[in-house]
């Protein structure tokens, strides 16, 4: 097999708005013929993006699945793809839209009408790394020094990624969206998010519902929430703007050189001056006017931070599930493909130094800690409480190598006697004979899934699909979390 | 036999460099004494060394024969430091941290990324319009140590600790293998009688280790390579027959041996000509059903086996996957579908 295609499917269920796009990744031979296999997705084509539709839903907090379900059907009809050619690919159920009281549910039907291999998840930090590689933040990353942050800016919530050198390395999420102030033709107040009460009262600012707002109080408003959250971004002020946080505050130590802004209200963001209060109303909520606010600010330049234009507003998460959220595993890796696919399962870290490597003893303590860790968060299951991830091995010698195998499958069928396939994720290039040296130890009990080169971190979730051509794994992983480690041995 | 003489010559120069450095500031005593520990040197030679150095004490500066009796010594301790064995092998490839010799460069961060992405000789500055003296060292340093692989021996703990004994090629002696490829590629009288003694005829596997262009290649990666093999053959449920070594092998002595012991499927495990990034590269040739008259095509490889390459353990576990798939294909080289 020199290359290969594999069909992958994006869909974005929003607070506002749905999208769906269907792309094509190529695999590519990397190595010479004289070397180990090794492949990489070398080539990402978007084949079919949909309009963006509104998102139906019934009343202000259910999802409409049967509408959901007849649009899709009508856009997989339109782009003239079978759900049996889709191989890959993510369902992304966003913003205030996820807590939403039937997401999980929509979510899980979703993600079977699509395809074999198709992830269904939410999560405002996987989103927002989503859209920063949907609007090409990520790559443009690599290109330079300092650290770019996309906010993906929709109906519900604002999703920021920072992403240095190519690698996603924060993330925060605001209540900031056109839909947390709905808006009737006239600019009565139909809807206030709760989530913003705080903030607004820090402020001494007051909406309540049935009041009819001015232009001007709207362009206040707007101003206001949009200098919030950068301030927040530059870290010029966090106190207040700190109310707008949903979840963990951004990491410290984070200073961002550059910025772009996509999402729905990314897009809005070139549209003309909304100069009367029907053009802000338009959409029936207030995003117009954030737009602009944001507009002002940019021209304005106040913030130490270049404004960049990102390469795709509107659709940056859907193209970033569709086209991005796929990894390809190395290709010398250990694998029984009749247990595959293989989802939603969580990465525990076996990070190794060299006292460890030098010292079986050390090692041993090392293996008890992050199993008994496991022990603690995960159920108990019949099928992989966990995916351990090694790193921290530069060299990994023979006898190093039946050490760590030793120690690695004696402890897990003692303390998870009950799993029947252990998964080990490597950062190097090991994973065949780590594998191989497993399975010569457990016999089939647990089975062995070893695979390497990706990467992987605390929080993560990855999902594994079927073989391509054998012996490659196409690999999801869902980043859920930068916070920190948790505390081992407590 | 010029580039062997240009290497003495080197290592010489060198050692003369260091011990004149030494005299300068030394007593000549303890000159004379370290010289004697560092070599296996002839007991004349050790003399004349002694008196050389003694003479210098007395009669500074050096004349010509003192330059030549020390150079004599010089070379003894350079010749027993080229034969210690795998000592000088092991310590080539623990490199120290690469690091930029930029002197502040503009963005040290994108420095570090580059060096990391490649072995090659880059963000090594310069002086005037040459290498600093540290980077022409360095390059030296390789080359010899690609120097010694080919003129190093395979030590015999290596060897025995995977109980491989020994058979000869045609080669007769470096030089002339060198010089003379195609007597590499034929095992000798006494070998093909070892061979039908000794091991085991029409394996599913034969395993066959050899020296190649570097027998440094063979001491520091078999432990590693080797074992994990062994236990790929065993994931896929292979047998393989008494594996050996083949000293002054060339790769396509696997024709040879093919004809004698009628394998189904052979690995040779052999030392690439080394280079400046390494010296301790290893290939892996296998093919399916050797026998004389084998074309290249035939033949598949995974090289650049060692430690800043391609995983020693990953190599091994690889090269099981790859002989099952020939067993199964019947076929080896560009006919072979992985």
């Amino acid at each position: 097999m020199d290359e290969q295609w594999i069909q992958s499917v994006g869909i974005d269920v929003g607070t506002s708005t749905t999208k769906m796009i269907v792309s094509r990744l190529r695999l590519g031979r990397m190595s010479s013929t004289f070397s180990l296999p090794r492949y990489q997705i070398v080539e990402r084509q978007l084949l079919y993006a949909s309009k963006v539709h509104t998102t139906p839903l019934h009343g202000f907090d259910e999802i409409d699945a049967d509408a959901i379900g007849a649009i899709l059907q009508k856009e997989y009809e339109q782009a003239q793809i079978s759900l049996g050619d889709i191989k890959s690919g993510a369902v992304i159920i966003t913003g205030e839209t996820a807590s939403k009281k039937n997401a999980q549910h929509i979510l899980h039907l979703l993600a079977e009408r699509s395809g074999d291999f198709v992830v269904a998840t939410a999560g405002a930090d996987l989103e927002g790394v989503l859209a920063g590689k949907g609007s090409g933040a990520e790559r443009r990353s690599v290109a330079i020094q300092g650290t770019i942050v996309n906010v993906d800016i929709g109906g519900g919530t604002a999703n920021a990624a920072c992403f240095h050198r190519g690698k996603a390395i924060a993330t925060v999420t605001f209540h900031v969206g056109g839909r947390l102030l709905r808006l009737g033709p006239q600019g009565e107040v139909q809807y206030v998010s709760p989530n913003i009460q705080a903030w607004l009262n820090a402020k001494g600012l007051s909406i309540t519902v049935g009041e009819v707002l001015t232009y001007e109080r709207i362009k206040d408003f707007s101003i206001q929430m949009a200098r919030g959250m950068l301030d927040y971004l530059s870290g010029r002020e966090r106190q207040v703007s700190g109310l707008l946080v949903l979840g963990q505050p951004l990491k410290e130590n984070v200073s961002v050189d550059e910025l772009s802004i996509s999402g729905g209200v990314g897009q809005l963001m070139s549209a003309p001056t909304p100069e009367t209060i029907s053009d802000v109303s338009r959409y029936g909520d207030f995003g117009p006017m954030l737009a602009w606010a944001l507009r002002q600010e940019r021209e304005a330049g106040t913030y130490p931070m270049q404004w960049i234009d990102p390469e795709q507003t509107v659709r940056a998460t859907v193209i970033g599930a569709g086209m991005q959220s796929t990894e390809i595993s190395g290709s010398t890796v250990h694998i029984k493909a009749e247990l595959l696919p293989i989802r939603n399962v969580p990465i525990v870290k076996l990070e190794l130094t060299e006292g460890h490597l030098g010292d079986p003893q050390q090692l041993r303590r090392e293996v008890s800690d992050v199993y008994d860790l496991a022990l603690r968060l995960f159920e108990k299951t019949t099928g992989s409480p966990f995916a351990l991830a090694i790193s921290g091995i530069t060299y990994c010698s023979y006898s190093l190598l039946q050490t760590i195998a030793e120690e690695l499958s004696q402890q897990y069928r003692q303390k998870f006697a009950e799993s029947r396939t252990m998964i080990v994720v490597c950062e190097t290039d090991m994973a065949k004979a780590l594998g191989q040296a497993l399975a010569l130890r457990c016999k089939g009990q647990p089975e062995i899934i070893c695979i390497d080169q990706v990467r992987v971190e605390y929080g993560d979730y990855i999902d594994l699909g079927e073989p391509i051509s054998g012996s490659i794994i196409p690999v999801i992983v869902k980043t859920l979390a930068f916070d920190e480690a948790p505390q081992k041995g407590v | 036999m010029e580039r062997q003489l240009d290497f003495l010559v080197d290592k010489v120069l060198e050692q003369l460099e260091k011990k004149l450095g030494e005299m300068g500031s030394g007593s000549a005593k303890s000159q004379a004494s370290g010289a004697s520990h560092a070599g296996i040197a002839a007991a004349g030679e050790q003399t004349a060394a002694q008196e050389a150095s003694n003479r210098q004490t007395a009669n500074q500066p050096t004349g010509t024969e003192a330059l030549a009796s020390a150079s004599a010594a010089a070379a003894s301790t350079a010749f027993s430091q080229a034969h210690s064995g795998e000592g000088a092998g092991l310590n080539a490839s623990t490199e120290p941290e690469r690091i930029s010799q930029v002197p502040n460069p503009k963005y040290r961060e994108g420095m570090q990324e580059l060096l990391a992405s490649t072995p090659a000789r880059i963000g090594v500055w310069r002086a005037g319009v040459r290498p600093l003296t540290k980077t022409m060292l360095q390059l030296r340093r390789d080359h010899a140590a690609a120097v010694d692989a080919v003129y190093g021996e395979v030590s015999e703990e290596t060897l025995k600790e995977f109980s491989l004994f020994t058979v000869e090629t045609k080669y007769d002696n470096t030089e002339n293998y060198l010089k003379r490829p195609d007597m590499g590629r034929i095992i000798n009288d006494e070998g093909v009688r070892l061979l039908e003694e000794r091991c085991q005829k029409k394996p599913q596997v034969q395993i066959v280790v050899s020296d190649g262009l570097s027998a440094s290649a063979v001491d520091a990666n078999l432990r590693d390579v080797l074992p994990s093999l062994y236990d790929s053959l065993q994931s896929y449920g292979l047998s393989w027959g008494t594996p050996f070594f083949v000293k002054g092998g060339r790769v396509a002595s696997m024709d040879h041996i093919g004809e004698i012991l009628q394998p189904e499927v052979l690995v040779m495990l052999i030392g690439e000509r080394p280079g400046l990034v390494t010296a301790n590269s290893m290939s892996a040739y296998m093919c399916y059903r050797p026998r004389k008259g084998m074309v290249e095509s035939e033949r598949t490889v995974i090289s650049n086996i060692h430690r800043q390459g391609t995983s020693p353990v990953e190599a091994g576990a690889h090269i099981g996957t790859i002989l099952s798939k020939m067993l199964e294909q019947k076929a080896s080289g560009v006919k072979l579908v992985l």
